[in-house]
């Protein structure tokens, strides 16, 4: 967007924010970071993170082969997604092999293959960077609709599954003997987490994507006590950083996806410093209990 | 379902763990009220009876009836049975700064099995946890993670668990697992105190063989198949323990209240 790069300084910032583009932008930032904090905040708890990497990767295939068919890759990485989700699910399932272990066959593969498609293709318009790190500025209205209604729908799905969700990260057997479907609810959260990624890739781009899964959830995990306010704040530093990372993608002329990755990360080391400092735990925490220990008649709990 | 009925009928189950029979036609009964040990060697297929009766493994042969209602053959049992159920695991799966608080924990109990909005305030399950949280001694550790917790709080925690709601049938795996002698006996001692407060029928996996002797009323002695059963005495004699163990078991007895152990 040479155009945007001219326009982007200090001054401008208000004339950007009153384009038409910028703003269906910073509304799908702010749409897209939630929903990856959200997804996220429940997918690292579940060790399902290098998932959402693996399945970014992946997605490239999906892009390729919409590419090859002449059909809109959105169109292709959504069902692309799902088969993946399902497929890699199985192959857990069935093989007795390591998670991580099979994503990483799978997700190698598949960019092997996306690489050798894409070549094959003379003139691709849309670019390989806009792949690799997105086009939020490229969003459209209809984009934004289907993100709003899976955000929503996620946002449904995780409070009525919130209390199963989280038995079946403890322990699924506990989780099962309390009448919890493990294999259903992990397969519903699995493809919900494959469609989310799928969609968001667009804005986001194939390498960024697991920082908008992981980084809010991890900073949401460092100040919260309580799961569903960890869940909130997940979703709230998601979506912050994406409004202010795009707003600095403006105001420096840099490019917005990996702007509003370091924004996150910045949210993430303002978590990590408000943990240190929590009178409950870091830090401050280690301080009280030297103080407390070193009086002779502090009372301390017992194990 | 009348009042003397055996809360857990068993017959003949056998459950499969890859190509192998790990419990291999096994009838047992758990009277009402009762508490019965599960015991056996490593390996005996202990933990596959347990998660076969839960409904977690499926069954290669035989029948299990949990309150009166037969368990499908996928584990399926109405949801009422289901609400009737606690399980107690060997532990809980907390990576560090787990976001979840004891409380909360707790409360995620009281509301019935399906989905549900468990974790929105409710006056009626925020009584309910204080008084499970009092009741196991755990009222200090409302706001604290799961994941800060030590091994013999988190043991209570998951008592508190299970007595948030009426229950009848309780079942621990190993439930004492890594704990010291003490917390051991901490622990069992409360089990026993709600057990009889609660009108719980337990039953548990156990490899304290004199805890077993003391406080159950019903010993299973499995090794793939079910070796004896019966009163303590007689399941736990040094006859039947070597039948059970082998030859070189010798069970012993320590000097304070006393585990029980082979070598």
């Amino acid at each position: 967007m040479p155009g945007l790069l001219a326009m982007a300084d200090a001054a401008g910032l208000l004339e950007i924010v009153g384009q038409p583009f910028m703003q269906r932008a910073l509304l799908g930032g702010l749409l897209t970071g939630a929903l990856g904090g959200l997804l996220g905040s429940f997918a690292v708890l579940r060790q399902l993170s290098f998932f959402s990497d693996a399945l970014g990767h992946s997605a490239l295939l999906g892009i390729s082969l919409g590419i090859l068919l002449g059909v809109n890759p959105t169109l292709v990485l959504i069902p692309f997604a799902v088969v993946f989700a399902l497929l890699v699910n199985q192959l857990v399932a069935r093989s007795g092999l390591p998670a991580d272990a099979l994503l990483n066959i799978v997700y190698s593969t598949s960019l092997a293959f996306a690489v050798v498609a894409l070549s094959l293709v003379e003139t691709y318009r849309g670019g390989i960077q806009q792949l690799l790190f997105g086009d939020i500025l490229g969003i459209s209205w209809s984009d934004l609709v289907v993100i709003g209604l899976l955000l929503l729908g996620a946002l449904v799905y995780l409070a009525l599954s919130l209390r199963s969700q989280v038995l079946l990260t403890l322990n699924s057997d506990l989780a099962g003997a309390f009448g919890v479907g493990a294999n259903r609810h992990r397969l519903i959260f699995i493809v919900l987490l494959a469609v989310v990624v799928a969609v968001s890739i667009k804005a986001v781009g194939v390498l960024l994507i697991s920082a908008f899964v992981v980084i809010p959830a991890c900073g949401g995990r460092l100040v919260s006590r309580h799961f569903p306010l960890y869940a909130l704040a997940s979703a709230t530093l998601g979506g912050g950083c994406a409004l202010l990372g795009l707003l600095g993608s403006g105001l420096t002329n840099l490019p917005s996806g990996p702007c509003v990755v370091i924004v996150q990360f910045a949210g993430f080391l303002v978590a990590l410093l408000v943990s240190q400092l929590s009178p409950r735990s870091g830090v401050l925490a280690s301080a009280i209990a030297v103080a407390s220990r070193s009086k002779p008649s502090g009372a301390r709990e017992a194990g | 379902m009348t009042d003397n009925a055996p809360v857990l009928v068993v017959e003949g189950l056998s459950v499969r763990r890859g190509e192998q029979l790990a419990v291999e036609q096994v009838s047992f009964q758990l009277a009402r009220e009762t508490d019965t040990a599960l015991v056996g060697p490593n390996g005996a297929g202990k933990s596959s009876l347990v998660a076969a009766l839960l409904g977690l493994l499926p069954r290669a042969a035989g029948s299990v009836r949990i309150l009166g209602h037969a368990l499908g053959p996928a584990g399926e049992l109405p949801r009422s049975v289901r609400a009737q159920i606690a399980y107690l695991p060997q532990s809980l799966a907390l990576q560090g700064r787990f976001p979840l608080t004891v409380g909360e924990f707790v409360g995620f109990g009281f509301d019935p099995p399906g989905l549900s909005l468990a974790w929105l305030g409710n006056s009626r399950r925020c009584n309910a946890v204080q008084r499970a949280l009092e009741r196991t001694g755990c009222q200090d550790l409302a706001e604290r993670r799961l994941s800060e917790l030590s091994g013999g709080q988190l043991k209570r925690v998951l008592l508190a668990f299970c007595v948030v709601r009426p229950r009848q049938l309780l079942v621990l795996d190993e439930a004492q697992a890594g704990l010291d002698a003490p917390s051991s006996e901490q622990f069992q001692e409360l089990l026993l105190d709600l057990r009889r407060q609660e009108g719980w029928t337990v039953l548990q996996v156990s490899h304290d063989l004199e805890m077993v002797r003391r406080s159950c009323d019903q010993v299973l002695c499995l090794n793939r198949r079910l070796r004896c059963s019966g009163a303590p005495d007689h399941a736990l004699s040094a006859a039947r323990l070597a039948e059970l163990y082998g030859p070189n078991v010798v069970p012993y007895r320590h000097n304070h209240a006393g585990i029980a152990g082979h070598g």
